[in-house]
């Protein structure tokens, strides 16, 4: 993984010597306040949307979690600055995958599993500023226009699910992708070239490092890469996240993106500090959601980098889950051992005591697991499954 | 449960799902009666009215003055009708918090059992071996439930008029266009096919009493007549109706 | 009657309607109202190496396997993994999980609800064994509003009746 990163790295560094460059990033221009929709189009537009934030409102995938949604807010008023935030509502998604929409009527959709995948405060808000560029721009509103000129339907449909509430499309837009995308790619790109720079231009003239933006995409890129080895896939698939499907070249993107930023900004802080914090609570359960998704080599490559800034139980338990749920022999020993090492850093981690002791039992220790279920049973009485556990104990040998 | 996903994977290969022609249109429950001016209550929960044109590219452009427009005017067309039946129609207040996510959860399961209804009960080539049965002894037997009693409105209101535009992103971009320019109680405007589903449910035993799920209506909503015309096809087989089915033919 | 091309062999107490596509090579899917309404599916002895259900891309979007190590304590999260796997979904949680015998064997019977792409959340029930190495089980799946209650009765009752031939 690490290698891959470098590799990334040295090929930036090569074109960044290079002539052809993109400029700083102006800062923003004068926000002009709250926009109301004009002429039929917009305004019907609007209407859409409003509807579908009706349902979002009140859908069960939103998180309600005040602090989070506080704080995330927060990342994306210090990076747009407080005028242009007030136009912004912010809805947190328990959708595992990387992706974050807004649509133009202000409604924001921020996904889990973005905000698994950020470092820092500024990564996160390098996502959300480029969204607001978006949005700024009424990009949406363009896009639509530019399509009603067109006649392929499919084309529609994929603008038509890049705006909607992406909970209801994400798998049927996926199942129509292949036909669309090759429409979808050539008109969306300006567009996004528009919201990068606009978007590390809010990142210029805010408190955060602008190169945080470059950083998301070489991680991005990275992530793809070890998802697509450990399938044994010979390319990396970067359409196969909804968020780098419809967006420029990862590599071009990433070098742009590094162009953009001020060089006067690369000491300021990042906050990674403050948002590893923030996500304290939520990283164990974004996590696990991500491991389940039984991406192995994408779920290995987050827990590494994550893990950059120094292994935690909670990172070690996630590591150890990972390989177990995978399960093959020599995953299993793996398994043990990172259960161990959170079992170091913090004892009373009860799962990590399941997650052994079931390690354990399957690579033929059956003594030393029950030994580590006792433990889990003796932190976690209540625990949902402890009547499976209590019974696995009771039992002379353990078998299948 | 998979199946439903199968199911969509290969409807976004045939462009067709289901066949309008090849299913019926409309059910009343077996043991339900409403007789004229029976002064029932009926409460409507947030129509979702969603009236556009369509370009020549076939792209359906929403409208923000006709679909106020169309609201009103179907909100005053059901009023007139259900009066003329001799019911009142009462508007839901408007929903927050835990409330608005409990209707929202009605409305989605509104939604499931009226797909259900039309895939597996009216459709031919699809029922269900135990829906044929019912079919066949004049049964027509789905509830949302006890808990409707519990939504927001329900406490003054017998019965709900639940209405449900059918997920425009379940299949192809026909499709999408279809159920986009589809407004409210499975009213339409003129842009191809169009799937709504409008139910009658009981709001003290969460049956459904009566359901529409026409495909294709006429009618221009934005204007007064139109509404009418539309709200009319509506409820022509509403209990009770004693409505000229062939006025608007 | 036998499911899922298996040994195993169920007594209805009712009349089931048994939906023509299946999940996967080992599965069979009944319904009383539709699967959206109430799905029963029974897994008719998945073999070790084998995915729950038919992987949509063996390579691309590969899904966790039943191995010859799973311990039967493991099965909730198996299923787990699949549905959040195969549906790309965030919330899926098992409620409870409990000893309880199936198809005559020590087995396990727990409960999940999930939510997907219908935004409609669903609870779920299901009963499994490891036999010979092979898994089998039985899930039933429904609307938490109404449709759950109304024929987890039904359900378990099928699983009652449930036996290797």
């Amino acid at each position: 993984m690490r290698r891959a990163g470098a590799m990334v790295a040295g090929a930036l560094a090569a074109v960044l010597a290079g002539p052809a460059m993109a400029e700083v990033a102006p800062p923003p221009p004068p926000y002009v306040g709250a926009y109301q929709p004009q002429g039929v189009d917009e305004i019907g537009l609007w209407r859409e949307f409003d509807e579908s934030e009706r349902r979002l409102a009140a859908s069960e995938l939103v998180i309600r979690d005040e602090k989070l949604n506080a704080y995330v807010r927060h990342v994306l008023c210090d990076t747009v600055g407080t005028d242009r935030c007030k136009a912004v509502r912010v809805y947190i998604m328990r959708e595992p995958t990387f992706n974050a929409n807004m649509s133009s009527n202000g409604t924001m959709r921020v996904f889990s599993g973005l905000l698994l995948r950020m470092r820092s405060e500024a990564e996160l808000g390098a996502i959300l500023g480029h969204e607001f560029g978006h949005y700024e721009q009424r990009h949406g509103l363009k896009l639509f226009k530019a399509r009603r000129t067109g006649t392929d339907l499919l084309a529609w449909s994929a603008l038509l699910a890049s705006m909607a509430p992406s909970y209801n499309v994400r798998r049927s837009y996926a199942d129509v992708q292949l036909s669309v995308y090759g429409n979808l790619f050539r008109y969306s790109r300006d567009n996004e070239r528009e919201a990068d720079r606009l978007g590390v231009g809010y990142l210029n003239t805010s408190k955060l490092r602008p190169q945080a933006a470059s950083a998301v995409w070489q991680n991005l890129m990275a992530e793809i890469e070890a998802s697509s080895r450990s399938k044994g896939l010979s390319k990396p698939r970067f359409n196969a996240i909804a968020f780098t499907a419809s967006h420029p070249p990862e590599g071009e993107r990433a070098l742009t993106m590094a162009a953009l930023a001020d060089p006067d900004g690369a000491s300021r802080d990042d906050g990674a500090d403050r948002y590893r914090e923030a996500m304290a609570h939520w990283l164990p359960i974004f996590l696990d959601d991500q491991i389940k998704l039984n991406d192995f080599g994408a779920s290995d490559y987050l827990i590494q980098s994550l893990a950059a800034s120094g292994w935690t139980a909670p990172l070690w338990f996630a590591r150890g889950e990972l390989y177990r749920l995978r399960g093959q022999q020599r995953d299993l020993v793996n398994a043990a051992e990172f259960y161990e090492s959170a079992i170091r850093l913090d004892t009373a981690l009860a799962d990590a005591h399941r997650g052994l002791g079931l390690s354990l039992i399957k690579t033929g220790r059956p003594t030393d697991g029950q030994a580590a279920l006792r433990k889990y049973l003796e932190l976690k009485p209540e625990a949902s499954d402890a009547a499976m556990i209590r019974m696995m104990l009771t039992k002379e040998g353990v078998t299948n | 449960m998979f199946r439903g996903i199968a199911l969509a994977v290969a409807a976004a290969l045939c462009l067709v799902v289901v066949p309008v022609a090849a299913q019926e249109k409309s059910a009343v429950r077996q043991d339900f009666e409403l007789a004229s001016n029976s002064g029932k209550k009926i409460l409507v929960f947030h129509p979702s009215v969603r009236v556009g044109s369509q370009s020549t590219g076939g792209i359906f452009e929403p409208n923000a003055e006709w679909t106020d427009r169309a609201r009103t005017n179907i909100q005053a067309a059901l009023e007139k009708y259900q009066k003329q039946l001799g019911n009142a129609v009462i508007t839901a207040p408007e929903a927050y918090g835990e409330d608005a996510r409990n209707l929202e959860e009605h409305m989605q399961l509104f939604g499931a059992v009226s797909q259900a209804v039309i895939e597996y009960q009216f459709f031919v080539g699809n029922r269900l071996p135990t829906k044929k049965r019912d079919n066949k002894a004049n049964i027509f037997d789905w509830s949302l439930g006890a808990s409707v009693a519990d939504l927001p409105g329900a406490k003054d209101a017998d019965y709900a008029l639940f209405i449900y535009n059918k997920d425009a992103f379940g299949s192809t971009g026909r499709k999408v266009l279809q159920i986009l320019a589809a407004v409210g109680p499975g009213i339409a405007v003129k842009s191809g096919e169009h799937q709504g589903f409008a139910g009658l449910v009981d709001l003290r035993t969460g049956n459904l009493l009566w359901l529409n799920a026409d495909g294709q209506m006429g009618g221009d909503p934005r204007e007064v007549d139109g509404s009418e015309k539309r709200v009319r096809q509506l409820l022509e087989d509403f209990p009770g109706s004693n409505l000229d089915k062939d006025a608007d033919k | 009657m036998t499911v899922a091309d298996s040994a195993v062999s169920v007594t209805p107490s009712r009349d089931w309607n048994r939906l023509g596509v299946s999940a996967g090579k080992n599965t069979e899917t009944w319904t009383l109202d539709g699967d959206q309404l109430n799905d029963v599916t029974f897994y008719g002895g998945i073999a070790a190496g084998k995915p729950l259900i038919k992987e949509r891309s063996k390579k691309k979007e590969p899904l966790p396997k039943f191995t010859k190590d799973t311990l039967i304590v493991e099965v909730p999260e198996l299923l787990e993994s699949t549905y959040r796997a195969y549906k790309q979904i965030g919330t899926f949680s098992v409620a409870s999980t409990e000893p309880a015998e199936f198809l005559g064997h020590e087995g396990v019977r727990f409960t999940y609800t999930y939510t997907d792409s219908d935004n409609l959340p669903r609870k779920g029930e299901a009963s499994a064994a490891i036999i010979k190495g092979s898994l089998y089980m039985m899930t039933f799946d429904a609307p938490r509003l109404y449709y759950f209650d109304q024929a987890v009765g039904d359900f378990r009752a099928l699983v009652k009746s449930a036996i290797l031939t």
